[in-house]
């Protein structure tokens, strides 16, 4: 069950822009070293990563009050870049 | 169709009849009976679309043995399945009554209000995301844009429920969602993003892509897209397309043997 949550949930991240955040390891208690290793190359990637782009989010939308919402904050996360240029519009069918 | 549904009621085939009726100038679900036959000619099937499934099994949950006839679109039908695969309407005691809606070249015409969605809006379009998105073209988008779009997105949520009231598969008395210890009351937005993952997590093998949450949210959220690829995910990972199959999803059910390996631990993604 874990390991089923784990994968959807590792999905879902990525597709939210947050992946490579969470990982998950089956490591026994006899197996000191694979713990040290997995602990030690999994920090160094959340090193890489950099600090987790909603911290300080939070404090950022309270101080702004409930009405000034909107505008403010897509101003401070502004997009550099133009959307593709596909505005066609597909239907799928499910 | 009118003939067909006072046929049902009059012989007993069905003991209420789900469907819309115009009042007020809008198409609204309503429930025809046999001793108010004269409704029938009222009904309409247009493009108004309700979780008439829902009503279905409130109503079937308080007096149970009614006989429920609904006019069913195939999203409704869908959504039959998942309430009758998560047991809370037995699909003997539903007839349904099936509409043309979604397009087909196999047949003519076809109304649904799915097939005219309203037009995104530039500034939308510029920072966050398109309602009409295909999920491979968004997928295409690096993650940090990605990112951004989606905290866009949801930081309009005002926290209605709307997206959950009319979601035909939520079915929960007790909704995580409204957990004070889980969402914190008064926060508005609620939490980003957790809000909306929750939920998105929730619809994992559930959702049955009827588009009704989208149409419903009043801050157009692409809610559709999130749950789509929600079940994406456990259609790739699990083989498992909700509202279809005959038994519960993947993530509800406890298996002997354990199949699925944990994702090994990757380089750094662009």
């Amino acid at each position: 069950m874990t390991v089923k949550r784990m994968r959807f949930l590792q999905e879902l991240l990525r597709f939210v822009g947050l992946g490579g955040r969470l990982h998950l390891e089956w490591i026994s208690s006899a197996e000191a070293q694979k713990f040290v290793q997995v602990v030690t190359d999994f920090t160094e990637k959340i090193k890489a990563l950099g600090p987790n782009p909603l911290k300080g989010f939070k404090e950022k939308i309270e101080a702004l009050g409930p009405r000034a919402l909107a505008g403010a904050v897509q101003q401070d996360i502004s997009l550099q870049k133009q959307p593709p240029a596909n505005e066609k519009r597909k239907i799928k069918i499910a | 169709m009118k003939e067909e549904v006072k046929l049902w009621l009059e012989t007993g085939k069905v003991d209420i009849f789900l469907g819309y009726r115009m009042m007020a100038g809008h198409p609204l679900p309503h429930v025809f009976a046999k001793d108010r036959l004269q409704e029938v000619d009222e009904l309409i099937s247009a493009d108004a679309r309700y979780s008439l499934e829902k009503l279905a099994a409130r109503i079937a949950a308080e007096q149970p043995g009614i006989k429920i006839g609904i006019l069913a679109r195939d999203c409704n039908k869908r959504a039959l399945n998942v309430l009758s695969v998560w047991n809370q309407l037995d699909p003997g005691q539903v007839e349904t009554l099936d509409l043309n809606c979604c397009p087909s070249v196999l047949k003519d015409g076809a109304e649904c209000s799915y097939l005219k969605p309203p037009k995104t809006g530039f500034h939308k379009k510029q920072v966050g995301i398109d309602n009409q998105y295909d999920l491979d073209d968004f997928e295409n988008i690096d993650q940090q844009e990605r990112f951004t779009r989606w905290i866009n997105e949801f930081q309009r949520c005002i926290k209605c429920y709307g997206c959950r009231n009319i979601c035909p598969v939520c079915f929960c008395k007790e909704c995580s969602l409204e957990h004070p210890d889980l969402i914190k009351a008064g926060d508005l937005p609620p939490e980003v993003p957790i809000f909306h993952l929750v939920r998105a997590a929730h619809m994992a093998g559930r959702c049955i892509d009827c588009g009704l949450c989208e149409e419903a949210c009043p801050a157009d959220i692409p809610l559709r897209l999130l749950y789509r690829k929600v079940n994406q995910i456990v259609s790739d990972i699990f083989g498992y397309q909700p509202g279809s199959s005959p038994e519960q999803s993947p993530l509800s059910v406890l298996e002997n043997t354990v199949t699925l390996a944990p994702e090994p631990l990757q380089a750094v993604e662009g």
